[in-house]
């Protein structure tokens, strides 16, 4: 297949980001539902993938070569590095014959980095999540809103959060955090 | 605004959710014997609860599931949340009372 380029709407305006806020490139999206209480599904998702999916509310589970974001009690988001279609394939031969749905939704969503000492202000802004330290760390995920937007937000470092925005809202939600970033870098 | 607990995320904002309207209402065993008046009934007609109630609402920015509340109409008080299918938590003594 040709190689399509990579752009999303916040391409547009990614170039005028502040510090502290980018637009990664793509990355592999994988969407994947079945029972975790089935553990014949969890130990074959454990083969293909080396990762123990999370059973637990917004959590997420690292593993070598993707991570599993939980985003309902039978649904994940992995996402990962390299090509969607061999973590589909190795997932489909894996779970063959099972009641399970898999997905590339890797152009769904863009996912912007956000980093720095006003990171938490800005998602604060944002959205009615409590994303303080005391109720938030790294490996917690949420689907929430942002600015109005659906996201899924994922805390990756202690000042760094990954914020995944449907394609079609990113230049928005682009827009709206580099503003609020900028805000609090000059207030402060 | 409410913050709604949701069974699985934990408390959040109302914004996240969209209402369902009355719980536990039973879909009829056999829709085609009833008559009109009866399925209208089934469709259309709801209790019109002034205190609480037991509700549907959808966690439709997070998980995507659907859970019932009870919540009093009058003061907004959430009593608690509860799967579907799971029994409802005991109802305060009067409408209004505090928890
Ligand atoms: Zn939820």
């Amino acid at each position: 297949m040709a190689e399509t380029p990579w752009i999303t709407p916040a391409a547009a305006i990614a170039e005028s980001f502040p510090d502290g806020l980018k637009e990664l490139g793509p990355r592999v999206q994988v969407n994947l539902r079945g029972d975790v209480t089935d553990s014949t599904f969890v130990n074959a998702v454990k083969t293909a993938t080396g990762l123990d999916l999370p059973d637990a509310p917004n959590k997420v589970a690292a593993g070598k070569e993707c991570k599993a974001l939980w985003l309902s009690p039978d649904e994940w988001l992995l996402v990962g590095e390299g090509e969607a279609a061999s973590l589909v394939q190795s997932l489909e031969e894996a779970l063959s014959g099972q009641y399970v749905a898999i997905n590339d939704v890797s152009a769904n969503r863009t996912i912007f980095e956000i980093s720095g000492p006003y990171c938490h202000q800005v998602l604060m802004k944002s959205s009615e999540v409590d994303f303080h330290p005391r109720a938030f760390a790294p490996g917690n995920c949420v689907q929430t809103l942002i600015a109005k937007s659906q996201a899924i937000v994922e805390q990756v470092g202690r000042e760094m959060f990954h914020i995944y925005v449907r394609n079609s809202f990113s230049r928005y939600a682009g827009a709206w955090l580099a503003e609020a970033l900028v805000e609090y870098s000059e207030t402060s | 605004m409410l913050n709604i607990d949701c069974p699985w995320c934990g408390k959040r904002h109302e914004t996240e959710f969209h209402y369902g309207g009355e719980a536990h209402i039973a879909r009829p065993e056999d829709p085609a014997k009833l008559e009109d008046t009866e399925w209208a009934e089934f469709l259309f007609m709801r209790t019109n609860t002034k205190g609480y109630f037991a509700e549907r609402w959808l966690h439709s920015h997070g998980c995507r599931r659907w859970f019932n509340v009870i919540r009093n109409t009058v003061t907004h008080d959430i009593v608690g949340s509860y799967k579907m299918g799971e029994k409802p938590p005991k109802l305060p003594k009067r409408t209004g009372d505090a928890k």
